[in-house]
């Protein structure tokens, strides 16, 4: 296996911290989940991981792999944000082949091949030709999965995968990312707060809190639902209320 | 470049399917050179046997490729087939193997012919025909209801728009409007001066700006910065589901967002206008005083027997009429929006072009029938 990202007493936040000196690995292969209620600083912390944001302090460390978003090299991960961030004008093969148009010297015929194999992956292919704004919101993530594995990341970084979608499609795009990455061989880092995802695709994960600004669990999601100690996570995993003091 | 990190080779095979062996390390940064080299050595046989067993590693990329030249073997009634792969690439191309799931797509996009483009235009302009009859009677509907009812029109953010509209556009529309009296002053002066009318400078700069440009010139202003941020704005929110979060408190779009900013070009326009037939005619005087030596005192003297109140009265009405044209048009065009942030590009470019041709459309039919009034 062997770590493919290495996360090491990084401070997240916009002039105030979010986070204050977290530690993580990431192993390769694995699904690790990103947990944490609503501003606790998950997206944050996968923009500081992808590159879009200097740490305040720490550093990110990608074994094997270069630095995120490097201008002059293909970027080493993939990224599915949380609105897709597919081009409107552009189709969703447009989409798919734009990376490949950019740092790939393939013909237009095998870059459309590929693209077209990527959406065949994900089960668009017949759709290859829409708008992003002619198809439905899951639609819409699996084709931004599709771009995000145009040029074969070893890692892709997902923002809220299932979010806004109705638990038949979530149970769907939870069955792809299980099979990027069994059959893909790809570690997946995703940032969600989408318990049965969590728990059907997980293997390791972390979960966060915004009054502790750092890591509060961490271990596989079955056993920090079944064992943790903690009122926090076993109120995140039971979805109850925590009872706080005043 | 460097070597591709695979080799190709072929089994001489008397008679039989073509063989061909793949090794080494298959990926997407060697695509070209694996597509290019295995579609030639393959040309145009019908049967091949592909022999993956030493290949070490092969990525998505790379699998896609391979899948997508199987695909072409097989379209054109021939067969290939995949052989030795080690589990971990048998799945690879089982997972981008077209040929599972029936006939593959091609990736070229349906092209509309003549007839398609025909039928969607005639579509798309009773659509829009439509949708703007739709707006002009939802309009109607709602200027009734807000004569009965004024509280229910959002006068909240009159004054904003009051604001953004007239005094953030006012140094934009003092520079041109002084420009364009200069340049016309300038035009003029120089033809005037050879036949020695100079004293005619104000005359013609002064009803000019005051009945045709200093209106046209400001509505043009005002339809570029405010006119092309309704429709953008409108548009936003239309495309946010804004817009239907209204309609769903209750809330009529015409008055809560139409009524507000039509009603603040109504107040804004005909001032700006003003202020732009004043400055104008200073353009002139400029150029009076600079190119022509004729004292201030000449020239504003001229300019007051020239220009009547009812020249600037019908440079009024129609700024009046354009601050309509602008606000309903471009509000309709935002409210009209469908798609992403294309969409609202588009009905920003629809918005100014279509009030563009409705503004000088406007002045055209106003100069005729002021002229047949004899005005």
């Amino acid at each position: 296996m062997g770590k493919v990202l290495q996360v090491r007493d990084v401070s997240v936040g916009y002039g105030e911290p979010l986070l204050e000196e977290i530690s993580f690995d990431v192993q390769r292969g694995e699904v690790f989940a990103v947990l944490g209620g609503s501003g606790c600083g998950k997206s944050t912390l996968l923009r500081t991981l992808i590159g879009l944001q200097e740490p305040l302090a720490g550093r990110v460390h990608f074994t094997g792999i270069g630095p995120p978003a490097r201008a002059m090299e293909p970027p080493s991960f993939g990224v599915l944000f949380q609105s897709s961030a597919l081009f409107g004008s552009s189709t969703l093969l447009q989409n798919v082949l734009l990376p490949l148009q950019k740092w790939t010297d393939l013909p237009a015929d095998a870059a459309a091949a590929v693209a077209m194999g990527r959406l065949r992956l994900v089960g668009l292919e017949p759709f290859a030709h829409y708008l992003p704004s002619e198809v439905s919101g899951g639609m819409r993530k699996r084709a931004g999965i599709a771009r995000a594995l145009a040029l074969d990341a070893p890692i892709l970084f997902f923002d809220e995968p299932s979010a806004g979608l109705d638990p038949v499609t979530s149970a769907e795009l939870d069955e792809l990312i299980l099979t990027l990455a069994k059959g893909l061989m790809v570690t997946i880092v995703l940032v969600t707060h989408e318990l049965p995802s969590i728990l059907r695709i997980a293997d390791q994960c972390i979960m966060l809190d915004r009054d502790a600004r750092g890591i509060i669990a961490r271990g596989s999601p079955k056993d920090l639902a079944e064992r943790s100690t903690d009122a926090r996570v076993r109120a995140f995993f039971r979805r109850q209320p925590l009872a706080r003091s005043r | 470049m460097a070597a591709p990190s695979f080799t190709l080779s072929s089994d001489p095979a008397a008679g039989g399917p073509l063989r061909l062996r793949l090794a080494g390390s298959v990926v997407l940064d060697d695509g070209a050179e694996l597509w290019r080299s295995l579609r030639g050595a393959m040309r145009a046989a019908t049967e091949v046997d592909l022999d993956l067993a030493a290949v070490d590693r092969l990525d998505g990329g790379a699998a896609a490729l391979l899948a997508a030249i199987a695909s072409e073997v097989t379209d054109r009634g021939g067969r290939m087939q995949f052989a030795g792969a080690s589990p971990d690439v048998a799945r690879l191309l089982d997972l981008y193997d077209c040929r599972r799931g029936g006939r593959c797509e091609k990736a070229s996009p349906v092209q509309p012919g003549l007839l398609d483009d025909v039928g969607s235009f005639a579509h798309d302009a009773a659509a829009t025909t439509k949708a703007i009859l739709a707006f002009v009677g939802d309009l109607v509907t709602g200027v009734v209801q807000a004569i009965r009812r004024p509280r229910t029109v959002h006068f909240g953010e009159l004054g904003s728009l009051i604001e953004r509209a007239g005094a953030d556009g006012l140094p934009i529309v003092v520079l041109i409007n002084f420009l364009v009296g200069a340049i016309l002053g300038l035009q003029g002066a120089i033809q005037l001066h050879r036949f020695g009318g100079d004293q005619f400078l104000a005359n013609l700069v002064g009803l000019s700006i005051v009945r045709e440009l200093g209106p046209l010139m400001t509505a043009i202003l005002v339809t570029g910065r405010s006119g092309a941020a309704y429709a953008a704005e409108l548009g936003t929110m239309t495309v946010n589901e804004e817009i239907d979060g209204l309609r769903t408190l209750g809330q009529d779009p015409q008055r809560f967002l139409v009524f507000p900013r039509v009603l603040a070009l109504l107040v804004v326009l005909p001032v700006l206008t003003v202020v732009g037939d004043l400055v104008g005619s200073l353009g002139g005087l400029a150029i009076a005083m600079t190119y022509l030596d004729q004292p201030t005192v000449v020239y504003l003297q001229s300019l007051e027997r020239a220009v009547h109140l009812d020249d600037v009265g019908t440079g009024l009405l129609k700024s009046v009429a354009f601050a309509v044209a602008i606000g309903l048009i471009a509000c309709q065009r935002g409210l009209a929006t469908r798609g992403g942030a294309a969409g609202v590009g588009r009905s920003t470019t629809s918005a100014v072009v279509v009030v563009l041709f409705a503004l000088v459309g406007l002045d055209a039919v106003f100069t005729w029938i002021f002229s047949l009034l004899d005005w």
